[in-house]
């Protein structure tokens, strides 16, 4: 196939938008390393797709790329602290029993025991119904508490007015 | 741009923001990839951010049903896909924000893979020569 025809063909096209499958990518891939012209006609195509992304753009939120940032941060952090090869100790640095331990490892590293729990979000919903219902208890609580001391208020004159009649 | 294709692909502000984040949180891994010679950053950054999109591409059903991309939707109302047949906006369209292969395409509308690749460079021919 001359390469002219396989520029052609529209599978450059089929790459560029990530639709291509595992045999045509890899030979894709080399003829674009052996073609300048398939590498130019695939930086063209990229440019097209970045006319269409331009026409859909969306701005993030301004904190988007804080949190970003901040992931980005913690990776690198997170890659500094390479694991280390794991080395028998040598005999002087063997901790024996009582005796007193060199002054690099006086120390125990013991994980603070912290005071607050995590419990799930959904849990939130649960605590707001709990209140609501105490509020809707304590009135109902406080509304038959005056109906009742009302209640007893009217029985009590009753009982005087009945007293009265029968003298 | 990037979160442009995505919340095409989501259809969720929200969904769309933190697959945005995840894709550049991954892209942090592979910087070199982006610094290798000829590679467009943004190209790069839409093919990861499809890869992470997979499960959303195999539960849609696409346009299939209908054939065409709905006037009243973002896609709609691009003024690429507006200039497009029906036939090519459902070949572009399934391709780029619906994740199929040329086969699936192919498949689908019961045509060779050929004419799916046909009908792709003939969308790019219309997004290159329009204004």
């Amino acid at each position: 196939m001359k390469i002219e025809d396989y520029i052609e063909s529209g599978i450059l096209e089929t790459f560029v938008m990530g639709a291509a499958s595992d045999d045509e990518v890899k030979q894709l891939l080399y003829m674009k390393a052996s073609y300048p012209q398939v590498d130019e006609a695939l930086q063209q195509l990229e440019k097209d797709m970045e006319r269409i992304a331009m026409n859909m753009a969306i701005a993030p939120p301004p904190n988007t790329w804080n949190k970003i940032e901040q992931e980005i941060n913690d990776i690198i952090l997170r890659d500094k602290t390479e694991p280390q090869k794991f080395s028998p100790k040598r005999e002087h640095e063997e901790f024996n029993g009582n005796k007193a331990y060199n002054n690099q490892h006086q120390y125990i590293e013991v994980e603070a025991e912290s005071s607050h729990m995590k419990i799930h979000k959904n849990w939130k919903w649960v605590f707001a119904a709990i209140f609501v219902l105490g509020k809707i208890f304590l009135g109902c609580a406080i509304y038959f508490y005056l109906e009742n001391r009302q209640a007893q208020q009217q029985l009590q004159e009753l009982k005087t007015e009945l007293k009265q009649v029968k003298k | 741009m990037l979160l442009g294709y995505i919340f095409e692909v989501v259809k969720n502000r929200q969904v769309a923001e933190q697959y945005l984040v995840t894709v550049f949180n991954d892209a942090a891994n592979e910087l070199d990839e982006f610094y290798k010679p000829g590679v467009n950053a943004f190209c790069r950054l839409q093919l990861m951010a499809r890869k992470k999109l997979a499960p959303f591409f195999e539960n849609t059903d696409g346009y299939s049903t209908t054939g065409e991309v709905p006037d009243n939707t973002s896609l709609g109302k691009n003024k690429f896909i507006k200039q497009m047949t029906n036939e090519q906006q459902l070949v572009f369209c399934g391709a780029h924000w619906q994740g199929k292969t040329t086969s699936k395409i192919a498949a689908e509308l019961g045509r060779p893979d050929d004419d799916i690749r046909r009908i792709l460079k003939e969308c790019f021919t219309i997004i290159r020569s329009s204004k």
